[in-house]
């Protein structure tokens, strides 16, 4: 399905770099890194040289920590993309915000895409997202409060329960006026779930691709890539990319990840060994 | 109206690259192509030098036709001009298609009908669509070349004969 991500447009059968940059002082893998706003500007100048199509501005970590306000969560992104914004045009702008409050803020100041980690947390989110005609990712995290870890979290069947709420997401954005073509369903690795359900639903992530919607996926350094491969944060890298190239030849859409490059180069490989995607240049037993 | 192309399989779609490798030849191909029709005989000795010549035609609109007075032929030079060539380097190929080349832009029909097989066999050309061809490049004839290179270490020509 083509994309259309706020201003922009992608051909059926796209797939794009979401580069994550935070505006956190405390998320796992950076560590603070891309606090001081002119080194998350560097952090967005960097993954554009590096071909990212999207860049995803956090200004909350996902895991628990000292609670940030509506207001202080604004401060730190806001006028940070409305910085964005201006110098990259063509740069397609997500926000990973569960609030509706913020994302209004954040499609005034140019904001294309809403990255609703938190699976619906703000019911009103939807309509920020309809009225400013930007995309949304709904995901799932199986109903978990925004900012706590899964504990003892069940699930009969982790991918029934991911398409369930994903869909019924999606349909809940549709129905509130955002285009179809600017909706995106993501399973949310590690998000309510624990290392054996982000590993089933990698393995299964060609049921959530067949239902239709654009998939994204967020695998990048996560904590299910570390018990498996019982790596830190910091050694996942390899993990990561064999993670990513399942999910890419199941036809996943959108990658968010740390790692633009690399990714890059594994989701362009596996894209061409599905035949979705021509090499780049062959000649070799052609000439 | 005759024209000669190579059977470089990059030229059909199902090995079509994101970056065309072969856009120039491509393009000297289709623009001497053009000027055939609407019905155009093919002359190819090989599968794959079969398959370019009605990609070619198809793309440009033409009807292959057994009988048509317009001829398609398939043929190029050796496949061995340098260390990288598919064939690797032999020092016979470049006098070999020096001397094609002169047969073919002459154009010299009994040089063209007694070109040595074994030795084309041996620097792997494709010649034998051009050796069925030869009487027909009779000596009144023009040719214009419209690309002349082996940017892979094959020799190609695109020759439109008036």
């Amino acid at each position: 399905m083509t994309l259309k991500l706020g201003r922009h447009t992608f051909a059926d059968g796209a797939t794009l770099m979401m580069a994550i940059v935070n505006r956190t002082p405390d998320s796992f893998y950076d560590k603070g890194a891309t606090w001081a706003e002119d080194a998350a500007f560097a952090r967005v100048a960097t993954v554009v040289e590096q071909g990212a199509e999207i860049v995803d501005i956090g200004g909350i970590k996902a895991a628990p920590g000292v609670e940030i306000s509506p207001a202080e969560e604004k401060a730190r992104v806001v006028d940070f993309v409305a910085r964005v914004r201006e110098a990259y045009p063509a740069l397609v702008i997500s926000v990973d915000t569960w609030r509706a409050e913020v994302g209004a803020a954040v499609c005034e100041a140019g904001a294309d895409v809403l990255n609703d980690a938190w699976g619906g947390a703000d019911p009103e989110l939807v309509d920020v997202a309809a009225s400013y005609d930007v995309g949304i990712i709904c995901t799932h995290t199986g109903g978990v409060t925004p900012r706590t870890r899964p504990y003892r979290i069940d699930y009969d069947d982790v991918v029934a329960a991911a398409i369930g709420d994903t869909v019924h997401y999606a349909e809940r954005a549709l129905a509130a006026g955002v285009a179809r073509e600017s909706i995106v369903i993501d399973p949310a690795h590690d998000f309510g779930k624990n290392t054996f359900h982000s590993l089933e639903i990698t393995r299964r992530i060609g049921e959530m691709v067949d239902t239709g919607w654009p998939v994204l996926v967020s695998l990048s350094n996560k904590d299910f890539v570390g018990e498996t491969l019982d790596l830190p944060v910091g050694e996942r890298l390899i993990g990561t990319l064999a993670a990513t190239s399942v999910c890419a030849l199941a036809g996943a859409r959108i990658y968010r990840v740390h790692e633009v490059v690399e990714t890059r180069q594994v989701v362009d490989m596996v894209w061409s060994i599905a035949g979705r995607r021509p090499p780049q240049r062959a000649i070799r037993g052609l000439q | 109206m005759i024209v000669l192309v190579p059977g470089v399989p990059a030229l059909l779609p199902s090995y079509a690259s994101l970056d065309d490798p072969v856009a120039d030849l491509r393009a000297a191909c289709a623009a001497a192509v053009a000027t055939l029709g609407p019905q155009v005989r093919v002359i190819a000795a090989s599968a794959p030098a079969e398959k370019v010549a009605r990609h070619l035609l198809a793309t440009a609109g033409l009807e292959v036709v057994d009988d048509a007075s317009d001829i398609l032929v398939v043929g190029n030079g050796s496949a061995m001009r340098t260390e990288k060539a598919p064939g690797h380097f032999d020092e016979r190929a470049e006098g070999f298609d020096d001397a094609l080349r002169a047969a073919l832009v002459a154009p010299d029909p009994a040089a063209l009908a007694s070109l040595d097989p074994a030795l084309a066999d041996a620097l792997w050309a494709d010649v034998a669509g051009i050796g069925a061809a030869a009487g027909l490049l009779t000596s009144e004839l023009t040719a214009e070349v419209g690309y002349d290179a082996a940017p892979y270490g094959v020799q190609y020509w695109v020759i439109r004969w008036l």
